[in-house]
């Protein structure tokens, strides 16, 4: 982000940014940033808090009005992370293998009712906010399920959308799953937690448990993109985790 | 403050271990009065209209959106971050709302027509043939100021 700010500069843009790293800003030196002391995810701050937003926009819009260079300003309230970190992430010794899959069968019908049961909440949660981000990985919701257990059974499924293969296709129904049950129950519990979402959906629920087995036949797969999945965190949210998940490197990057 | 060397062992060593660009010259380009400025939000969150091309995992190009554009997804390649608040209010990452409120009030001039996404967990040296033509695409709708918000 900081780079970026340097190339729209030098085409005669005036850039302002916020971010969430001080050193990398303070090395970087973009020409005007604000640095914030929130989680990541939330650059402005808090959802449906216009007041809030505004005072992180008019913060970082004032430092429009220097006359020189670089300059970095702190925003003056601090939105506490856990433990340094800035997102949830699973406990280290949450791990399943393959052995923990299974009737796969079971597994999914388990999944199937979870979600079916969280349906009509979702609607509600669509026709309220007029939007939904689930879908991003084109397919029905009914799909999501059926596709990622076909992984359990250590193979890798033909891709249902053309142009995409399968593995890029998983991460994406991975996030999609989490979506769905986020957007719901922010809506129908009204909460804002980041850190009782991640636990509710990747620790307690039935969908949560079905990812923690794909991981496991990541971990366990001869195929180098399933295993780097997991290599770079790029699925179960094991980044701000106290340590790499066993078997891996978390060397990916 | 978070501080690099007070986060968990995994994102310590990745994130103290990027290669972050080094600029020799910088540039300064003088910004306009703020009821002159036309405003175009550049994310790297890698949001983009349902039904355009997902960002490949390390995607070097980008997405415009409308700043009407309401019905948006997510394809960036990592998940570390929270997305639960912009799945709650797109604003908490891209507040084309609470601009145009501005625009309204007089604290700014314009939102302009488009706004842009990048990958951000790409390297921004790869992104910077993609950042020029996004920022012909701005000059071309009268936008002087650029307001970039990671993820």
């Amino acid at each position: 982000m900081c780079g970026l700010a340097h190339y729209f500069e030098s085409e005669g843009l005036s850039t302002v940014l916020v971010g969430f790293v001080r050193e990398h800003i303070e090395a970087i030196k973009p020409p005007r940033a604000l640095f914030l002391d929130f989680p990541m995810g939330r650059g402005m701050g808090k959802p449906n808090d216009p007041v809030f937003q505004k005072k992180v926009i008019r913060e970082a819009f004032g430092l429009l009005d220097t006359d020189s260079g670089p300059v970095i300003s702190d925003f003056p309230e601090v939105i506490p992370v856990k433990d340094g970190r800035m997102g949830y992430a699973l406990p280290p010794e949450l791990v399943l293998s393959v052995e923990d899959i299974g009737d796969v069968d079971a597994v999914l019908a388990e999944v199937k009712a979870e979600m079916a049961a969280l349906r009509p909440d979702y609607e509600a949660a669509v026709a309220a906010r007029e939007r939904t981000t689930v879908g991003a990985s084109g397919l029905e919701i009914e799909e999501f399920a059926p596709f990622v257990a076909g992984f359990l059974n250590g193979e890798i499924p033909q891709s249902p959308r053309k142009g995409m293969p399968a593995i890029p296709l998983l991460k994406l129904v991975v996030e999609d799953l989490e979506a769905y049950f986020t957007e719901t129950r922010t809506h129908r519990d009204s909460i804002d937690d980041l850190e009782l979402m991640g636990k509710w959906f990747w620790e307690e629920s039935k969908t949560g448990r079905m990812l923690l087995l794909l991981e496991a036949v990541s971990i366990a797969s001869d195929n180098k993109v399933m295993l780097q999945i997991v290599e770079m965190s790029l699925m179960a949210p094991r980044f701000w985790s106290e340590g790499p998940l066993p078997g891996t490197s978390a060397a990916g990057w | 403050m978070t501080k690099i060397s007070e986060m968990p062992a995994v994102a310590r060593g990745f994130i103290s271990n990027l290669d972050l660009p080094v600029v020799d010259d910088p540039s300064w380009a003088q910004p306009v009065p703020a009821n002159k400025r036309r405003i175009s939000i550049v994310s790297t969150a890698a949001v983009h209209r349902r039904g355009d091309k997902p960002f490949s995992w390390l995607a070097k190009d980008f997405r415009a959106f409308d700043k009407t554009d309401r019905d948006l997804v997510m394809t960036h390649v990592a998940v570390e971050f929270d997305r639960s608040a912009w799945q709650q209010d797109l604003n908490t990452i891209i507040p084309l709302e609470r601009l145009e409120e501005m625009a309204d009030d007089g604290e700014i001039g314009s939102v302009a027509e488009e706004h842009y996404s990048f990958m951000g967990a790409a390297d921004p040296i790869t992104m910077e043939k993609s950042a020029r033509q996004a920022a012909a695409r701005m000059k071309q709708d009268g936008v002087n100021t650029v307001f970039l918000i990671p993820i």
